[in-house]
């Protein structure tokens, strides 16, 4: 086990794999939608190589009995059937401004690396792809964090105890998109034709959209965690309220134990203390980090946008000076 | 008098009754009785009654109640009665040793067994029982068993035959009647009262007897008289009481009655009953009457007085033969009826008919204004207490009555000067004989007007609004108004203040919600437009306002209970705001300070006070003060419960909110149907002062995060209006309102006029007001500076500069206005923009920050909450409160603080709080 944990560090994509997230997403997702496939692969050396996917059906309401799990099986005996790679290694996810670090990834990431050790999460940022730069990018959780999920132990000092921070919770996987030659080929052609007006997309200035969009996620996400954050305080205030007391109960005995004895009567006898200060419910702070992590994303996100567009505007503006 | 109350036996009181001459009587017998006071029958009568009559009441009344739920199959309720039934029969048993157990008991038992039984046997019906039916149902049913055993011989006998039980017991009283005296009038009592309604008819007819009695037959034998009397009877009962015992049938509360329907083969016997009962009856009165016909000659006058079954001229008789009438009897007499008063089994028609009788003997023998005074005071509070129950209000030909009997007394009032009324008149102090002294009244006339201004409320309450019946009774407001404007008159010459203040607050109640169309038609200079108009305008007198002014100064002046003054400011208030005099009813409700302590008044006065801030806003709304409109209005249409909060109405709550007893409260505080106001113009009011408010707020502060709401009710409106999937025209006022508003949002301030005033707004709203024409210019008017306004708001930031000109030619306002609209608004910092004089243009200043800019101030915001919060869990962690900021003292902290302060600082800020990164501190620390 110890030796295939080291396996993962790097994914290579065929171009196909690339190709059929991008059109399920052209298809099926739209706005805030998310969609969702099955990736196929194989693990060479020390590198997952993923070769096929497949996307899950749209989930609707009216057909709640459908089955998730057969429908997976059986496609994957189909393309076994036609001699595809059928191994399952992961899963890909599309994201809206790259917003996907939340309970359900972390959830199904989990239980997928927890049944497949070499398991990859891959994240598809339609909007950054529509503005001419293509963003896929491969996700792990952490070992620590994996731990902390087979134990379930999201109370702050379980947390504390694991010493995991939003950093640490997942890991990126560098991919590598591989193609054949003849698509390579045909690639340079392709480029080759295309008119510079194609190109243009690139250097679109109008920034605050994509900005704004952003910027109104981010805010959502740092109100969630304000409120988790004074959940938090209030959980620490009324801990810290009941050790007093417990402990001002715990020295209010003594001393009366302490009385009898000098009358030599026996002491009293022990009580469950704990029966009688029940710890304040904590909050579970898994989401707290999770959120942390998101806002991360999310200021990476901003980040490298603006310095993209930072070059833009200086880039024009150096142009109105040269006219 | 009252003393007889406590005396069993009837000789025993006829002794007492009075100083003259004391003779047993029994009146099964026949003999004559010279000088005998009638009064004193009608006492041992009383007295005997309330001993069993009145437990044998109770027990019908309760049968009654349960051959009613019987009826309507409400077991629950029959169930109830049932016990309290027997509890009552139990409380009557030394009675019922006595006397047997009474048929009708026996009847109602057997009836009601009957009637359970079958009611068990209709398995369908149980079904569709609610389930407290069906519960009571098989309760009552083993109850009614059980109970039905002690009875079982009478209900057997009762069954068998239940024409012949009926009638044994009538022979069985037969024999009785003419024993002893005190056990015969014991059972005519006992007997009349099972039939109480018809009393006053048979009563009738037996003065009609007596009046023939007296014509030819006053000398004549008393053997004669009765035969003749019983014989008259006959022939005259299945005429006459047949007839009444008919028509009363749904009405009156006879109890006899439901014997007598109940069953074909029962009525028979019902009805012989009764004519015996009459008969006996009238056998006691024959004798009185032949006694009191020779000493009375005003036979013939008195016929006017009565009214009562048409066809049978009754005759009172009153005195004895002979009596001398002066001022000591009638008032005797007139105690007398007055002891009757508020008793069970006093027939109150009867009563008022008494009472008339007794004025006009009074006026007969000339006994002087005094008594004639005393005596209507006392009609007109039988006529109040006709109907025992508070909620129920006057029947037409009562108030009718009333009326009249009001405005006779104070002509009587007015004509003579020397009466002096007062509650404060001690009994024994008062003067009513014809004398030198001034006459002295116990009585207090405005009680009397404000308790018929009560009724009258009362009836107009409870007159559907919408029939010609609300209208017919309507007009009789100008007669209440008249009685109390003659009161008025009256108390001011000699009335107390303390009374002047109240019949004050009477007039003013009668006169504050009345729009003076005369003053309005004058102050607009128009004269009416014929003479005869002129001619009733003139005569009409000074102006609402000026009454109004005049007797609200006088309360404010001289009232010391603070009751009536609130009411005055409050009416007065009211007042000038419909007649738009809005500073004077600001400044008044300004000063009153109502507002701070209304909610301590009762509920009629805190309705008062809603109505009077309604009518103020809408007062406002019409002068152009919208704000203040809306202020005025914000607290009554913000709750959504406009209409019971003006008392204009309840509303649809569930019982648990609200008992049977709370809702009849507040159904008598319900301000009638003619002095509402209109709720949807109230409403329309409202929401277009909120849009026009609103909407240059909302315009102005796109992207502040901490928006607040001006009217809460209005963005409901709009959120209402956007959640329609499909939108049509407009066709609610609301739906209105809410399409003026959209269009208002995008400056197009012509399509918001047209939306809020056109012909569907006119005929609804805009056309209630007084000045129509005049609210409407105004509101055009608004419409255009808040839609100017909210078009700068919106659209500023994609001008450089725009001509004065243009914006003028826009909104059709002229240049001076718009000019001052935008300086204002550059004044109150609200537009980035400064004038440019020469060319006549707005220059726009781009300092409005774009929206992501705004986003970006409020992320910073956000953040710098976040950090505090943060800041307090790592000062938990440390142990110290304020830790942190001794160790920070240098750091982010301080920084923020002046961001917050100073959002120019953001840069810096940001900075600093990157500097500090403790978050990051602490996030390694889970």
């Amino acid at each position: 086990m110890a030796s295939r944990e080291t396996t993962v560090f790097g994914t290579i994509n065929q171009t196909i794999v690339v190709l059929k997230i991008i059109k399920h997403y052209q298809e099926e997702g739209q706005g805030s939608e998310v969609v969702q496939g099955v990736l196929l692969g194989l693990v060479v050396d020390d590198r997952l190589e993923i070769t096929n996917c497949f996307p899950f059906p749209q989930h609707t309401e009216d057909d709640a009995d459908f089955d998730e799990v057969q429908y997976q099986m059986e496609m994957m005996r189909s393309l076994r059937h036609v001699n595809i790679d059928h191994l399952h290694v992961g899963w890909y996810q599309s994201t809206y401004y790259g917003s996907f670090v939340s309970r359900a990834l972390l959830d199904s990431q989990f239980s997928y690396q927890h049944a497949i050790e070499e398991s990859v999460v891959l994240i598809y940022d339609p909007i950054k792809t529509a503005q001419g730069s293509l963003s896929l990018k491969a996700y792990r959780l952490t070992p620590k964090l994996m731990e902390i999920c087979k134990e379930k132990d999201f109370t702050p000092e379980g947390l504390k105890k694991a010493n995991i921070g939003f950093e640490q919770m997942f890991e990126e996987v560098p991919i590598v998109i591989k193609n054949s030659h003849l698509i390579n080929v045909l690639m340079w052609e392709l480029e080759d034709k295309s008119t510079v007006a194609d190109k243009h997309e690139l250097l679109n200035l109008s920034s605050s959209n994509h900005l704004e969009k952003s910027l109104q996620l981010l805010m959502d996400r740092v109100d969630d965690m304000s409120q988790d954050i004074v959940k938090y305080n209030t959980y620490s205030r009324n801990l810290s309220k009941q050790q007093q007391q417990k402990h001002q109960y715990l020295q209010r005995r003594q001393q009366e134990n302490a009385q009898r004895q000098s009358r030599g009567e026996p002491p009293l006898p022990e009580e469950d203390i704990s029966k009688l200060f029940k710890p304040p419910q904590p909050p579970p702070r898994m989401d707290t980090l999770l959120i942390a992590g998101q806002i991360n994303n999310y200021c990476q996100n901003v980040k490298e946008f603006t310095s993209q567009n930072l070059g833009k505007l200086f880039m024009a503006e150096a142009l109105q000076g040269h006219n | 008098m009252s003393r007889f109350f406590a005396t069993g036996s009837d000789s025993e009181s006829e002794e007492s009754s009075s100083a003259d001459e004391i003779t047993p009587k029994a009146p099964g017998a026949t003999f004559k009785q010279s000088l005998l006071l009638s009064d004193d029958e009608e006492d041992t009568k009383r007295v005997v009654r309330s001993a069993k009559d009145k437990r044998f009441e109770e027990l019908t009344n309760l049968i009654k109640t349960i051959r009613n739920a019987m009826k309507i199959r409400d077991m629950s309720k029959c169930l109830e009665e049932f016990e309290q039934l027997c509890r009552a029969f139990l409380k009557s048993k030394n009675i019922v040793d006595k006397e047997g157990v009474p048929p009708f008991y026996i009847r109602l038992l057997a009836d009601l067994e009957d009637y359970l039984n079958q009611l068990w046997e209709d398995k369908e019906g149980k079904k569709k029982m609610n389930k407290n039916n069906a519960k009571a149902l098989s309760t009552l049913r083993q109850k009614i068993r059980k109970y039905n055993r002690d009875f079982e011989s009478e209900i057997a006998a009762y069954k068998e035959n239940p024409q012949e039980s009926a009638d044994e017991e009538e022979e069985e009283k037969e024999p009785e009647d003419s024993g002893s005296s005190s056990d015969s009038e014991g059972e005519v009592s006992s007997k009349s009262f099972l039939k109480k309604k018809p009393e006053a008819p048979s009563e009738a007819t037996k003065f009609l007897k007596s009046a023939k009695g007296s014509g030819d037959e006053s000398s004549s034998s008393d053997e004669d008289d009765d035969d003749d009397d019983d014989e008259d009877w006959g022939s005259d009962q299945s005429g006459s009481s047949g007839e009444t015992s008919d028509k009363e049938e749904g009405k009156t509360s006879s109890m006899s009655m439901l014997f007598l329907k109940k069953a074909q083969d029962t009525e028979k016997p019902g009805v012989r009953k009764e004519e015996r009962k009459k008969k006996l009856k009238q056998k006691e009165r024959i004798e009185e009457e032949a006694e009191e016909e020779g000493g009375e000659e005003a036979g013939g006058g008195w016929e006017k007085v009565k009214g009562g079954v048409p066809l049978v001229k009754e005759k009172p008789k009153m005195f004895a033969k002979g009596t001398e009438i002066n001022t000591a009897v009638v008032v005797k007499k007139l105690n007398e009826i007055l002891q009757a008063r508020g008793k069970k089994g006093t027939d109150r028609a009867a009563q008022i008919e008494l009472f008339h009788a007794l004025a006009a003997i009074a006026a007969e023998n000339n006994l002087g204004q005094g008594i004639l005074v005393k005596i209507k005071f006392n009609i007109i509070a039988s006529l109040y207490d006709y109907n025992p129950n508070l909620a129920a209000f006057m029947k037409p030909d009562m108030w009718k009555k009333c009326l009249d009997c009001i405005d006779e007394l104070l002509d009587i009032l007015f004509e003579h000067n020397n009466i002096f009324i007062g509650e404060n008149i001690a009994e024994d102090s008062e003067n009513l004989a014809v004398s030198d002294q001034p006459f002295r009244v116990r009585g207090c006339i405005l009680t009397l007007v404000e308790r018929m201004d009560e009724e009258f409320t009362k009836i107009m309450q409870n007159t559907d609004p919408h029939s010609q019946e609300y209208v017919d009774n309507l007009k009789d407001e100008g007669r209440v108004c008249g009685i109390v404007d003659r009161l008025l008159t009256y108390m001011e010459n000699k009335g107390s203040t303390e009374e002047i203040c109240r019949v004050y607050l009477r007039r003013i109640m009668h006169t504050y919600y009345k729009f003076d169309y005369k003053a309005h038609r004058r102050s607009l200079g128009l004269q009416g437009e014929t003479k005869s108009e002129q001619d009733q305008e003139e005569s009409e007198g000074e102006d609402s306002a000026v009454i109004m002014d005049r007797l609200c100064k006088f309360i404010y002046a001289k009232d010391r209970t603070d009751r009536i003054r609130t009411c005055a400011i409050l009416c007065h208030i009211y007042h000038h705001a419909l007649h738009s005099r809005w500073y004077q009813a600001r400044d008044l409700m300004l000063m009153s300070h109502l507002q701070d302590n209304i909610q301590h008044a009762d509920p009629p006065v805190q309705i008062l006070y809603n109505r009077t801030m309604v009518q103020l806003g809408i007062c406002a709304f019409r002068q152009g003060m919208i704000k203040d409109a809306h202020n005025a209005l914000l607290d009554i249409q913000s709750s959504g419960r406009a209409k019971e909060l003006l008392g204009q109405g309840l509303l649809m709550r569930n019982m648990q909110e609200r008992n049977a007893e709370q809702e009849k409260i507040e159904k008598r505080r319900q301000v009638p149907f003619h002095m509402h106001i209109n709720l949807e113009l109230l409403e329309c009011v409202y929401l277009v002062s909120a849009m026009l408010l609103e909407i240059p707020y909302m315009a102005a502060h796109e992207f502040d995060a901490r928006r607040r709401m001006i009217s809460k009710q209005f963005h409901h409106q709009l959120r209402v209006g956007e959640r329609q999937p499909l939108l049509g025209p407009p066709e609610s006022m609301r739906e209105h309102v809410v399409a003026a508003s959209k269009a208002m949002k995008m400056g197009d301030w012509r399509t918001c006029h047209s939306f809020i005033i056109n012909e569907k707004m006119n005929s609804k709203v805009w056309d209630l007001f007084p000045e129509a024409q005049r609210v409407r210019e105004m509101l055009v008017r608004k419409i255009q500076e808040e839609s100017l306004r909210t078009y700068l708001f919106t659209y500023s930031s994609v001008y450089d500069s725009i001509s004065m000109a243009t914006l003028s030619e826009m909104f059709e306002l002229e240049m001076p206005t718009v000019h001052s609209i935008i300086s204002k608004m550059i004044i109150n910092e609200e537009l980035m923009a400064s004038l440019d004089q020469p060319t006549q243009t707005v220059v726009m200043h781009r300092t409005e920050p774009t929206s992501l800019q705004n986003m970006a101030l409020q992320l910073a915001e956000k953040l710098g909450n976040l950090v505090e919060n943060n800041e307090r869990v790592f000062d938990l962690k440390q142990g110290v409160y304020g830790g942190y900021f001794n160790r920070d003292q240098k750091g982010g902290y301080q920084q923020k603080q002046s961001y917050q302060r100073d959002q120019k600082s953001y840069q810096q800020k940001q900075s600093g709080y990157q500097r500090g990164g403790y978050r990051n501190q602490n996030q390694g620390n889970y």
